[in-house]
């Protein structure tokens, strides 16, 4: 344990601040390929045919299946509305994805509508839409995987912990100043399925992890150990959520870099995603 | 320059970089083999390679066990309707349970509340065909892994902690009817299995894959081609056949690791109710197949029932027990058949040693000294009365072996029948290639909410034979007939259920009832036990839930 502390301690003292060149700047990522507009009417059909055919997997938001999420306005599988139609009619084989085909062609187009109309949040409950510095995503890529030791945590399909997301895909889910955010401040808004949470047993024993599941009586979580492991609560002292155990890369990282990074993350879209 | 903190947060999060870094396997190859010494947890379908579904916990007893109490259920959902038959049993490992919700959802339980850590949810292709319901009999284990076949002929490798994808393969195409429903098995670092398919005119296999990457590393044509050996027992003239042979697989086979060999039941031919097109015995359908478990390459076969013209497919659990047979000790298999005969096979050598009905008998009169059956009844285009019937004597449902009391247990249907009329048959890619259907008195699968039937129009039966003599024991009867399992335990309880939904306890020295529940449900699953913090659980599938229970705290 020391040795890997003194190992990132070693590097962290060895972080290099790259002097900025080339920045630019963006706004959103270029977009919702939406062809046709919706009219509020459309939108709520498709809300209730949502909610009844959809939700169960996809969640409120859109954003519950990983590496599917469908608040983004980008698709993996689908560039058009009518491939959109098409897929969510014959579902997708081999994945999770069943056909939907006791539904119209017309119902499907409101659930469709329905989801452009989805803020582009990637899940999290605001979009942040601010403008923000775009770096280098090449020197992002270095950070990432040299000094600032994101790596470490955070696989890019698969590599990285099992406790920490995962970030393929995430330039398509997120908007830029949401993922600063995310680097300067992580605790400020955590995605449902990336919460920890924190149980302390009447001995005083304490364990963390993961949230997976819970209910008035029990918890269930991914522990530091990753496995899988479940507490009744009323043989704890204590339970409840804990902040992100992420580090906030505020004083580590300069503007520069963190905006670096950020351009780095934008690079990894869904169609990069496995 | 820098000042990053070490949090304790991170402090934790580092702590399990190293430890993910040196994480040792989970379940090791040898923690497979010696799965009957760690009676805690159920490692494997039928709980270890020797196929008892027995369970060495003794906390549940016959003075005990009518104060079970249901702990908890958990309801499998299907996103496509109504949940078909739930077939799996969970397996249990280190205090996480994992099944499969029919057709090919893998759900991680907590094993205490029935509370769910994860879901892996699969949509097999729309072309995906199953004669007998889309079905899944359960994941197996290696290391961190499961693996879960799925009914589009796929096979899936799957993350055991956090349920993601590792890799996916075909097996066979589903466009064509293959099909997986049975729980993989892991020997060392392969994991094994077959598609079902064999009233879609398929050829069968069993087939292994490294555990690791998914690659194909031996497979064993259980319908042999030109230049293989067993060609030869298809003989029509224009030796096309066997393309069609069927030889499906749709149970998990055993494993005996002295002798290297894993043992496997191997389906019905194809077509079902009419063999003019294939002449000879069409191996090695119907029968048991011995293989090295490196290489696939076949030791023995016994043929239970050449040229089968009555579906009887010998997809049963191969049950390995080693006893003093007439003086001599010798390794054994003990096999109750779908043609409702009992055996008792040297597994050493593949020497038929016995071979009694379990049930009413027609189609057969005895044996010659190699144990071909000498056959007396087929199907006609009049029409034939044969029993048992299609579904025969018994089916997938496991046997559980009990070393306690020395005695096998067979879920029996007794005294069916069916009628069997030849009808021309002709192949289609991707249909049904089965002849006409024999009439049956007892439903195949459908379950019906009354039952108004004869007792000579078939009933259900737990049975317990003596291997030694081939002689029944004892009979528990039921008046409906059963699609569940056996499990027995060393405390002398025996746990198996009925189409009608009840789950009950027998004594397993004398069948005895012991305690009953009503599920709700049919039983068509095998049930299981395993053990938490010194409490142990009998859990079962029906309906569309997974009971579980123990005994009051």
């Amino acid at each position: 344990m020391r040795s890997v502390l003194n190992l990132i301690q070693q590097q962290l003292r060895a972080l290099i601040i790259i002097a900025g060149s080339a920045f630019m700047f963006m706004g959103l990522p270029a977009g919702i390929a939406q062809e046709h507009s919706y009219a509020p009417a459309d939108i709520e059909t498709g809300r209730g045919l949502y909610q009844a055919n959809c939700l169960g997997c996809h969640g409120d938001n859109g954003d519950a299946v990983d590496g599917a999420n469908l608040s983004t306005g980008r698709f993996r599988r689908a560039s058009s509305d009518e491939d959109l139609i098409r897929l969510i009619r014959t579902g997708i084989p081999n994945t999770p994805m069943p056909p939907h085909n006791t539904m119209s062609v017309g119902q499907v187009r409101t659930i469709v509508a329905f989801l452009r109309a989805l803020p582009a949040g990637g899940g999290m409950a605001s979009v942040d839409d601010r403008e923000i510095l775009i770096g280098n995503p090449e020197r992002g890529e270095a950070l990432f995987n040299g000094n600032a030791l994101c790596s470490v945590c955070h696989g890019i399909n698969g590599g990285g912990l099992l406790l920490s997301p995962d970030l393929a895909g995430i330039g398509s889910q997120r908007s830029p100043a949401s993922l600063e955010l995310s680097i300067l401040e992580p605790g400020a808004e955590v995605r449902a399925g990336n919460r920890f949470y924190e149980v302390s047993d009447l001995n005083g024993k304490i364990s963390v992890g993961k949230l997976l599941n819970q209910d008035t009586h029990s918890v269930q979580m991914m522990n530091e150990d990753e496995k899988l492991v479940s507490f009744l609560k009323s043989e704890l002292s204590s339970y409840g959520f804990m902040g992100s155990p992420m580090p906030s890369y505020l004083d580590v990282l300069s503007p520069e870099e963190v905006s670096d990074v950020v351009a780095y993350l934008l690079t990894l879209t869904e169609e990069n995603a496995q | 320059m820098i000042r990053m903190t070490i949090t304790p947060k991170l402090f934790i999060l580092l702590s399990a970089a190293l430890v993910w870094a040196n994480a040792n396997a989970q379940i090791s190859p040898e923690r497979l083999l010696n799965a009957d010494q760690e009676p805690q947890n159920w490692l494997m379908y039928s709980g270890d390679y020797d196929s008892h579904r027995h369970s060495t916990l003794d906390q549940i007893t016959p003075e005990n066990v009518s104060e079970l109490k249901l702990e908890w259920i958990y309801q499998v959902r299907s996103r496509a309707g109504a949940a078909e038959k739930f077939e799996a049993t969970p397996l249990v490992v280190d205090g996480v349970m994992y099944t499969v919700s029919p057709p090919n959802d893998v759900v991680a339980l907590d094993p205490l509340t029935g509370r769910v850590f994860w879901t892996y949810s699969y949509s097999p292709s729309p072309e995906a065909r199953v004669c007998c319901g889309r079905v899944n009999r359960g994941v197996a284990i290696h290391d961190n892994t499961l693996f879960m076949g799925a009914i589009d002929g796929h096979l899936l490798a799957i993350d055991a902690r956090s349920g993601a994808l590792k890799w996916d393969v075909e097996v066979g195409p589903a466009s064509l009817g293959y099909a997986l429903t049975l729980a993989p098995l892991v020997i060392g670092n392969k994991v094994i299995v077959g598609p079902a398919g064999g009233e879609y005119g398929i050829r069968g296999y069993i087939v292994a894959y490294d555990v690791e990457t998914g690659e194909q590393l031996w497979r064993f044509n259980t319908v042999p081609g030109p230049g293989e050996a067993g060609f030869e027992s298809w003989e029509d003239p224009e030796q096309e056949a066997w393309r069609t042979g069927g030889g499906s697989i749709w149970t998990t086979g055993s494993y005996d690791p002295e002798l290297n060999l894993t043992y496997w039941g191997v389906g019905n031919p194809g077509p079902d109710w009419n063999g003019d097109s294939r002449p000879g015995d069409n191996l090695y359908t119907d029968s048991v197949v011995a293989l090295n478990a490196d290489t696939g390459e076949l030791a023995w076969h016994y043929q239970f029932t050449p040229h089968d013209e009555m579906d009887y497919d010998a997809t049963q659990i191969p049950v390995l027990v080693d006893l003093n047979w007439q003086g001599q000790d010798r390794k054994v298999m003990l096999w109750a058949n779908r043609n409702g005969l009992f055996y008792v096979i040297d597994r050493v050598t593949g020497e038929f040693l016995l071979g009694k009905p379990f049930v009413e008998v027609n189609w057969m009169d005895g044996f010659d000294a190699a144990g071909r059956p000498n056959q007396v009844l087929a199907p006609t285009e009049e029409g034939t009365f044969i029993m048992p019937n299609n579904q025969g004597a018994t089916n997938w449902y496991s046997p559980s072996y009990s070393p306690v009391t020395g005695l096998f247990y067979i879920p029996s249907w007794m005294d069916t029948y069916s009628v069997y009329t030849k009808r021309e048959v002709e192949y289609e890619p991707g249909r049904q290639f089965v002849g006409a259907f024999p009439t049956m008195a007892m439903p195949a699968l459908g379950v019906r909410p009354t039952n108004v039937r004869l007792p000579e129009e078939g009933y259900g039966a737990i049975q317990a034979f003596d291997p030694q003599s081939g002689e029944m024991v004892w009979r528990f009867e039921m008046t409906n007939v059963t699609d569940s399992g056996v499990l027995t335990t060393a405390s002398n309880v025996l746990f198996a259920g009925g189409r009608e939904g009840s789950f009950y306890a027998l004594d397993a020295r004398d069948g005895t009832m012991l305690w009953r529940q009503s599920l709700g449900g049919q039983v068509a699953s095998g049930p299981m036990s395993y053990e938490i913090d010194g409490r142990q659980y009998i859990a079962v599938s029906a309906g569309a839930g997974l009971f579980v229970y123990s005994l009051p705290q």
